[in-house]
């Protein structure tokens, strides 16, 4: 059945040169689909231009009072609309299978694009211009395949309307022939200016709709502080811009849709006035004449259908481009590889930093204390090698490691860990070493109680970003899908920022176990943490001024004890 | 075929989910636009009937020669009837790209207005609305929904409406030429009548989850992009392409479905218009024979049977697309049947300061957070809500900032019941701050002004340093002009966070409630930005809800709720030297000192 290898098990390896190369790659990758919907537009189309030859026979027979051969005719007629039923139809499945066929492979490149580039892509783009791209896009690219055998079968009724014409009569047969394309091309220089005004009405559109969506998405705020009609002005005057941006756009578009009125119909008029002359002179029969105006009116058809199929190419293409920006976007430091990689001396999990001077032991909970954020989340983002980093993993240099590996091996969760969306278990639907089960996990990152809470546990559906719950149950659930991916190296930023101060005490000592054995360096500045950690590490002025145990440092240490405890001495 | 498996079933409760407008509603609107819109509707309606009757001149100019030409007419005679056909055409020509200018006109102010409605609308939402539905699916509407409805109503509303024109006036034309002849059509009527209520009574329904289905792939696409660095360092890159490439399996299912529909519905339509066509075509020749009709008479039937086939056949399938139009037209004004909450601006609140009597209060329906909280707040309070996760601290902060009213019991602000104050009035009394922040698209200054428009730059120095942020705002690229937001310049989280503190400062209510408003701040900075508040806050009441203690210590009341309920109330060494729940957790914290 139609649709059954959706979606590709492999979208394949894209040409991304330039948009009309990537149509024809996506061609290329459905080549039968194309055909079999060219041979069914073609039989549909003919059946259609063989219509008026017939009408135009049954015509001459009551003409010529010939009863039984005007009956056989309207029998033809049936039949030939039945055929071009049936085919219309499988030419109608076929193009939706062209359409869907394309559509899917797109949104499946995107993704697998998407998910590539990972923490880089939001940096680069905005989510509106990807979701424009999945969305509008998408459909865009759909439409040129959809069309594309329906302009074949166009061009090929064309040619088979214009044998019959020249076999009835040479002269209007070929004017017929020479005349249509001729019409066809006195509509292309419209099509330039129609293409560069629609990417103008798409620019504000894109525009208004990141505008939109990003007040919808901020409307909380808006709701609770102010500030609707500032940033309604604002999108109304965007609004209004794709306004008068259509309209313009509307001007050239009803041109042409005009010249698709009178290009055709001043042909069928020249058709009706020769033929009807060369009827007088006896040249051609009333039949013969009556066919003649059908098959002009027909052409008006695949005349449209070219026109049509232009109009789609060009959005394609304006598409095509949109998603090839997507598409060639790349990882904003080198990814490095395997085969250059070498191999790990060991994987104990020490990290040495020369820049801070940070040493973590392997094996053990570390805490880094500082009152900086900016720093810490710089230092965080070196170890976790989300930016330029001269940290060592085990005596190599993180950079010198495959980026695949980094992540492996080094699981940093932030400060404001994301929630995706979906049943709470798929959470923990990670690469993760089994050595720690989701409910030991959840345990030790004191979240049963969330889950309890949860309508149907585990498998209850979560919204985006895990809305539905506060700010520490969702730190706590982050937390505990950490714990369970276990990596060789953990980096927690700020994890019970949201918890409360008893549950904040269980954690630690929860961590603690889950970690054991494991590399755990953790940013904080909670005593209720420091107690449990194996030891602490002071940075201040981007230097680590201060290594050992949380109580020995709140001793001996000033500074360190005006953090921790956030300048309550002072 | 069967439907496949219906999302919808899946999806635990619609509770909190934002209405869909009801047909009836759809049906309403677009009666109000066009009223609207009269005049520029009813001359769309006049320049393209002229059109569509230019268009019915050909038939009989063809009908009339076929029968002239055995009747001996000469070459005069056919230039005569060929000029009268070419006006005709010129006259089509020019009123229909008049026709389609006026129609995108219309069409063009119709979308503007539907779009900035419904955003006006969105953005007056009761809070306590957007609050439970969240704001995804709005966005979807915003940007899926208005986009499908620009395409239905640039292209098949003028389709259609062209086509009904034309339809109605080439029928006209069969009847006045040949009235018997136009009784083929009883062939095709009854076939079109029962193969389009089939179609239609099952179609909206696929129709609706081929593109929800379609959506999900699509809203999914967005969140692993939202998502990057989670997805990234998680390794989920394999699992979010499985999950998209299985939203994607679903679509499929229903676009199969749709397709299934389709292939009933287009054969059969298709083999209804070639009845009449045969018929007319047998009839006509019959009653030619017997002398009932002329020549010309059964060559025009013939033709403009042939021609009425078009504008049927666009009705009939540009009405998909016009379904789709009204399926998100229904979610865009869907947003106009959230009920707005009764409210009464008459009472302006006497004092700040706020009763709260018996107040229970919970998400689901049996399933109360609150149970029964009381308490009262003098103005200048400076008050902390602590407690573990979960007690339902969060739910009170919302429902004293006005965010929700309670199921059961009062919430008084100055004597004025706050559930009954408009959001508007509500708010420069009483403001919330959580955890989570936006920035928006736009300059620093965009992101400020919005709390207080007629704020001037010195005012907006000054917000930023109160809330520690004037230094890295001083070393921003254009300062307050630099745009900030999605895909411009990146504030930090805390960054972020100090934005909203500042935002909050140029609003200056009298009262606040701050729920982790500073969670994602370092302690010590947290600490030195609720100093620095506190010296801008001077006299006004602050609400905290806080999981740090030293917030608590700072604070002149701490409220301890457990469990939906207030168990302790008291100054922080009252707690302290009451030795509850409150001291206990204190002494754990500093009895590490």
């Amino acid at each position: 059945m139609l649709l059954d290898n959706l979606p590709h098990s492999d979208p394949g390896d894209p040409v991304l040169t330039t948009p009309g190369r990537f149509l024809l790659w996506i061609g290329r990758q459905q080549k039968k689909l194309l055909a079999l919907g060219v041979i069914w537009g073609v039989v549909w189309m003919v059946g259609q231009a063989l219509i008026p030859g017939a009408l135009g026979a049954g015509i001459q027979a009551i003409s010529d009072e010939d009863e039984a051969k005007a009956l056989r005719w309207a029998g033809v007629v049936l039949v030939l609309g039945v055929v071009q039923a049936g085919a219309g139809l499988v030419r109608h499945r076929y193009a939706v299978a062209n359409w869907v066929t394309a559509g899917t492979r797109v949104q499946q490149l995107l993704i697998r694009r998407a998910t590539h580039l990972g923490a880089d892509l939001p940096k680069q783009v905005a989510t509106g211009e990807v979701v424009a791209a999945s969305a509008n896009d998408v459909e865009r690219i759909g439409n040129a395949l959809d069309i594309l055998p329906r302009m074949v079968g166009a061009i090929i009724a064309f040619f088979v309307v214009a044998a019959i014409l020249i076999a009835s009569n040479a002269t209007l047969g070929l004017i017929v022939l020479v005349g249509v394309p001729l019409l066809s091309l006195a509509v292309a220089p419209l099509v330039r200016p129609l293409e560069r005004r629609e990417r103008e009405q798409r620019i504000h559109l894109g525009l208004t709709q990141e505008l939109a969506a990003d007040t919808v998405a901020g409307l909380r705020v808006l709701r609770g502080i102010g500030g609707e009609d500032l940033f309604l002005a604002r999108f109304q005057a965007e609004s209004k811009k794709v306004q008068a941006a259509a309209v313009r756009t509307a001007h050239i578009r009803a041109l042409l849709d005009a010249m698709q009125v009178f290009l055709p119909g001043l042909f069928v008029v020249i058709v009706t006035w020769l033929g009807a002359r060369l009827a007088l002179q006896g040249e051609l029969t009333v039949g013969q004449l009556v066919a003649f105006y059908g098959y002009t009116a027909f052409l008006v058809l695949p005349l449209r259908t070219v026109t049509e199929a232009a109009h789609k190419f060009t959005a394609a293409r304006v598409a095509a481009a949109r998603v090839i920006t997507v598409m060639t976007l790349e990882r904003m430091f080198d990814e490095g590889s395997e085969a250059t990689a070498p191999p790990p001396t060991s994987t104990a999990g020490e990290i040495t930093d020369p820049q801070t001077g940070l040493v973590v032991a392997p094996g053990q909970l570390t805490a880094i204390v500082t009152n900086d954020p900016d720093a810490s989340e710089v230092l965080i983002d070196r170890l976790g090698r989300y930016r330029e980093s001269n940290v060592s993993l085990d005596g190599t240099l993180v950079e010198d490691l495959p980026l695949l590996t980094v992540r492996e091996r080094v699981l940093v969760q932030d400060k404001d860990p994301m929630i995706l969306s979906g049943a709470a278990e798929d959470l923990f639907d990670i690469p993760r070493t089994g050595r720690i089960a989701v409910a030991d996990a959840l345990a030790s990152a004191s979240a049963l109680d969330v889950v309890d809470a949860l309508p149907d546990g585990l498998a209850t559906d979560l919204p985006e970003r895990g809305r539905s719950l506060s700010g520490g149950q969702r730190q706590r659930l982050a937390l505990a899908r950490s714990l369970v991916a276990d990596p060789e190296v953990l980096i927690l930023d700020e994890p019970t920022s949201a918890v409360d101060a008893h549950t904040e005490a269980r954690i630690g000592l929860g961590l603690r176990d889950a970690r054991s054995g494991r590399t755990t360096v953790v940013f904080t500045t909670s005593p209720l943490l420091l107690e449990h950690v194996d030891v602490v590490a002071f940075l201040k002025d981007g230097r680590i001024q201060a290594t050992g145990q949380h109580r020995q440092l709140l001793r001996e240490n000033a500074d360190y004890r005006r953090t921790v405890t956030r300048g309550e001495d002072e | 075929m069967k439907p496949p498996e219906s999302l919808a079933q899946t999806e635990k409760s619609t509770e909190g989910k934002l209405p869909v407008a009801s047909p009836e509603s759809v049906r309403r609107y677009v009666v109000t636009l066009l009223r609207r819109n009269r005049g520029i509707f009813f001359a769309l309606v006049g320049l393209n009937a002229v059109a569509a009757a230019a268009s019915i001149v050909g038939p009989q100019v063809l009908g009339s020669i076929v029968e002239k030409i055995g009747q001996g007419a000469d070459n005069a005679y056919v230039n005569k009837v060929a000029l009268i056909f070419l006006v005709a055409l010129l006259v089509q020509t020019v009123f229909t790209r008049w026709a389609r200018i006026r129609g995108a006109v219309l069409g063009e102010s119709i979308l503007a207005d539907l779009r900035e409605d419904f955003l006006t609308r969105v953005v007056a939402l009761p809070p306590g609305v957007v609050e439970r539905a969240g704001t995804g699916d709005l966005v979807t509407r915003t940007t899926t929904d208005v986009d499908r409805l620009s395409w239905a109503v640039r292209l098949a509303v003028p389709e259609i409406a062209i086509a009904l024109v034309t339809a109605t006036l080439v029928f006209a034309a069969l009847i006045f030429t040949a009235p018997i002849l136009a009784l083929s059509w009883l062939f095709a009527v009854p076939v079109i009548g029962v193969v389009t209520r089939w179609y239609f009574k099952r179609a909206p329904y696929a129709y609706r989850h081929e593109m929800s289905s379609y959506a999900a792939v699509n809203s999914g696409i967005a969140e692993t992009v939202d998502a990057g660095r989670t997805v990234e360092a998680y390794r989920l890159g394999d699992a979010r392409v499985r999950r998209t490439d299985n939203a994607i399996k679903r679509w499929i299912s229903w676009e199969r479905y749709t397709l299934y529909l389709r292939t009933i519905f287009f054969p059969s339509i298709e083999i209804s218009y070639v009845l009449p066509l045969a018929a007319v075509l047998g009839l006509g020749g019959w009653l030619y024979i017997d002398g009932q009709v002329s020549l010309a008479q059964v060559t025009a039937a013939v033709l403009y049977t042939q021609m009425l086939i078009e504008p049927v056949d666009i009705i009939l399938m540009w009405y998909d697309e016009l379904q789709v139009g009204q399926a998100s037209m229904a979610r865009l004004i869907g947003v106009h049947d959230v009920p707005d909450p009764v409210t009464d601006g008459t009472h302006e609140p006497q004092s700040s300061d706020l009763h709260v009597n018996d107040v229970r209060y919970g998400y689901r329906e049996g399933r109360d957070v609150l149970h029964g909280v009381s308490m009262d707040i003098e103005p200048g309070d400076r008050v902390a809500i602590v407690g573990p996760s979960g007690a339902g601290k969060s739910t009170l902060g919302r429902l004293l900032a006005g965010l929700h009213a309670p199921r059961t019991g009062t919430i008084d602000m100055g004597g004025v019941t706050l559930a009954t104050m408009p959001t508007e009035k509500v708010r420069r009394h009483v403001a919330l701050v959580t955890q989570e922040h936006h920035v928006f698209i736009g300059t620093l200054r965009d992101n400020l002004l919005l709390a207080r428009p007629d704020s001037s730059d010195t005012q907006l120095w000054e917000a930023l340093g109160s809330v520690d942020a004037a230094e890295w705002a001083q070393t921003l690229p254009q300062g307050l002009l630099t745009e900030l937001g999605t895909g411009r310049h990146k504030l930090t989280s805390a960054q972020a966070q100090q934005l909203a503190l500042a935002r909050l400062v140029l609003a200056d209510p009298h009262t606040l409630v701050l729920d982790e408003a500073t969670s994602l701040l370092d302690p010590r900075a947290a600490r030195h930005l609720e100093q620095s508040l506190a010296a801008v806050l001077e006299g006004r009441t602050v609400i905290a809800i806080a999981h740090r203690l030293m917030t608590a210590h700072d604070a002149k009341r701490v409220v301890v709720v457990e469990d939906g309920k207030i168990t302790e109330s008291g100054s922080h060494d009252e707690l302290v030297t009451a030795g509850g729940a409150y001291a206990a957790l204190w002494r754990s914290w500093r009895d590490e000192d």
